[in-house]
């Protein structure tokens, strides 16, 4: 009788240990993605066009009427958190990822989408968190950045452009809406990327991606 | 029966009111049609009627108006001299250019292969292209034979006639753009560098006359066509992880071994209780 009561014991303390582990490692660790103000702002309606002179004309010539370049944002600095990078442009692996340098002190720009000096959309601008030949990378940083923290990218002209943080955001992978972090529409704003959150120790990729969004400091 | 009938068909109503629902911000995106308009006619100002009323108030060789967003429907343009009082007397058309909903147009006026003041009307391509990706499109609107259209010195196009077009997709990036006679590489046009840029359709006319030696290129991007990465895999190593390497798995393994050691345990008590019993 002791001995049957000694294997429910021996069994329940069992299963709570094995409960107890499978539930551990999902600590809620991301939330759903929140698009920055700067996004959600509705633009004012247009005025609508009344007379026949005012239908936008432009020439057509090659040399005025072609898409600008984009100006290469080339270094980015956070004093507070001791970042200091320079910036490469990049556009996509194979895969169809944002394409990043191996080296994470190295921060990458998608060059496809909106520059610093874009009218509108997210500057966005990426870097490993860390490697296993290179260790820790500065966006590490990152992801404990109060709001307000400043961020200065230099542009390929020289000149600086001071960003103040909104909010550092860490989304499951599966969750993060691509499309709202490479919005080419929306005021003109800086957003970074790297990843954080929990570690997936089979796949070597972490669960979450960290996501700073910044405005301009006029 | 009837009542279950009436459930079936109030719920078929909501399906498709649902349904109506689902595809009412389309509707609002897609309800008028873009028009723009490029003059291609050398040495000619004109005025440009849509409907009888004057649109376009002295509008110069090379260059573009719009986009205009208008209501789908037929739209009668007429082209006058720039003097014109209204658009009885045209020197081009009127012409009726039927416009649908959530398309994308450009009217030009233009130059037919022998000479002679035209327009034509072309649909602008405005599906996605992939991320990195451009995509060209080439209009012969010239008083000019076929030509060939040259990418960094190669045919990229051939035999392309007045008032056709050619659309290729491309890696974004800047060439060298040429046009030549066909079967030649000659240019009669260029080169000049046009930007392909990504995410845009980037529209460029052959306008002028070959006899008049007034050929030109012209330019007209619709951009947003673009599509974006789906995502950014930015760590390889752990080293900020916020979990422990191997933690749960262990935790399972150290489960079993504690199990099978209490059980093991039990095993053999029951053994020695029986024994004792005997």
């Amino acid at each position: 009788m002791r001995a049957t009561a000694g294997i429910f014991t021996a069994l329940a303390v069992a299963l709570v240990l094995l409960t107890g582990c499978t539930t551990a490692p999902s600590e809620a660790s991301s939330t759903a993605y929140v698009p920055p103000t700067a996004a959600t702002t509705t633009p004012a309606p247009a005025p609508p066009p009344a007379a026949a002179d005012l239908v936008p004309t432009v020439s057509s010539a090659l040399d005025q009427n072609q898409a600008p370049r984009a100006l290469a944002p080339q270094r980015i600095r956070v004093g507070s958190l001791g970042i200091d990078m320079a910036i490469e442009p990049v556009g996509l692996a194979a895969d169809g990822a944002m394409e990043l340098p191996k080296d994470p002190s190295i921060a990458a720009w998608y060059r496809f989408g909106p520059s610093p000096v874009s009218a509108t959309g997210a500057t966005v601008v990426a870097a490993h968190v860390d490697s296993l030949v290179y260790d820790i990378g500065p966006f590490a940083e990152l992801a404990s950045a109060p709001a307000g923290t400043e961020i200065v990218v230099t542009t390929e002209d020289g000149q600086e452009r001071r960003y103040a943080v909104e909010s550092v955001q860490t989304v499951n992978k599966a969750d993060v809406p691509w499309d709202s972090i490479f919005d080419r529409t929306g005021p003109g704003r800086l957003t970074l990327v790297t990843c954080g959150g929990e570690f997936d120790y089979d796949a070597r990729s972490y669960l979450s991606n960290v996501i700073v969004s910044a405005n301009p400091i006029a | 029966m009837h009542k279950s009938l009436k459930i079936g068909m109030t719920a078929g109503t909501l399906g498709a009111l649902v349904a109506l629902g689902g595809l009412a911000p389309a509707q609002a995106d897609g309800h008028v049609a873009k028009l723009s308009v490029l003059h291609g006619v050398p040495g000619l100002t004109v005025d440009v009627y849509v409907n009888d009323e004057l649109t376009l108030d002295d509008f110069k060789p090379g260059d573009l108006a719009g986009p205009l967003d208008l209501p789908a429907g037929t739209y009668k343009v007429a082209i006058t001299a720039s003097d014109a009082a209204d658009a009885s007397a045209p020197v081009i058309g009127p012409i009726d250019l039927p416009l649908e909903a959530g398309k994308n147009y450009t009217a030009t006026a233009n130059l037919d292969a022998d000479g002679k003041p035209t327009a034509t009307l072309f649909t602008n391509d405005i599906s996605q292209v992939a991320a990195g990706e451009g995509r060209l499109t080439v209009r012969h609107v010239a008083a000019a034979p076929a030509v060939d259209v040259l990418a960094n010195g190669a045919a990229a196009i051939t035999a392309l006639t007045n008032p056709n077009e050619s659309v290729l997709t491309l890696p974004a990036g800047t060439i060298s753009a040429a046009v030549a006679a066909t079967g030649t590489t000659d240019p009669v046009i260029g080169p000049a560098d046009v930007n392909v840029a990504e995410g845009t359709n980037t529209i460029v006319y052959a306008w002028g006359s070959l006899a008049d030696k007034n050929l030109a290129l012209a330019v007209q991007t619709i951009d947003g066509l673009h599509s974006n990465p789906d995502s950014i895999p930015a760590g390889e190593a752990g080293l900020v992880a916020t979990n422990q390497a191997n933690e749960s798995t262990g935790l399972i393994v150290g489960g079993f071994a504690v199990l099978m050691g209490l059980v093991a345990a039990a095993v053999v008590g029951m053994r020695r209780l029986s024994a004792a019993r005997r």
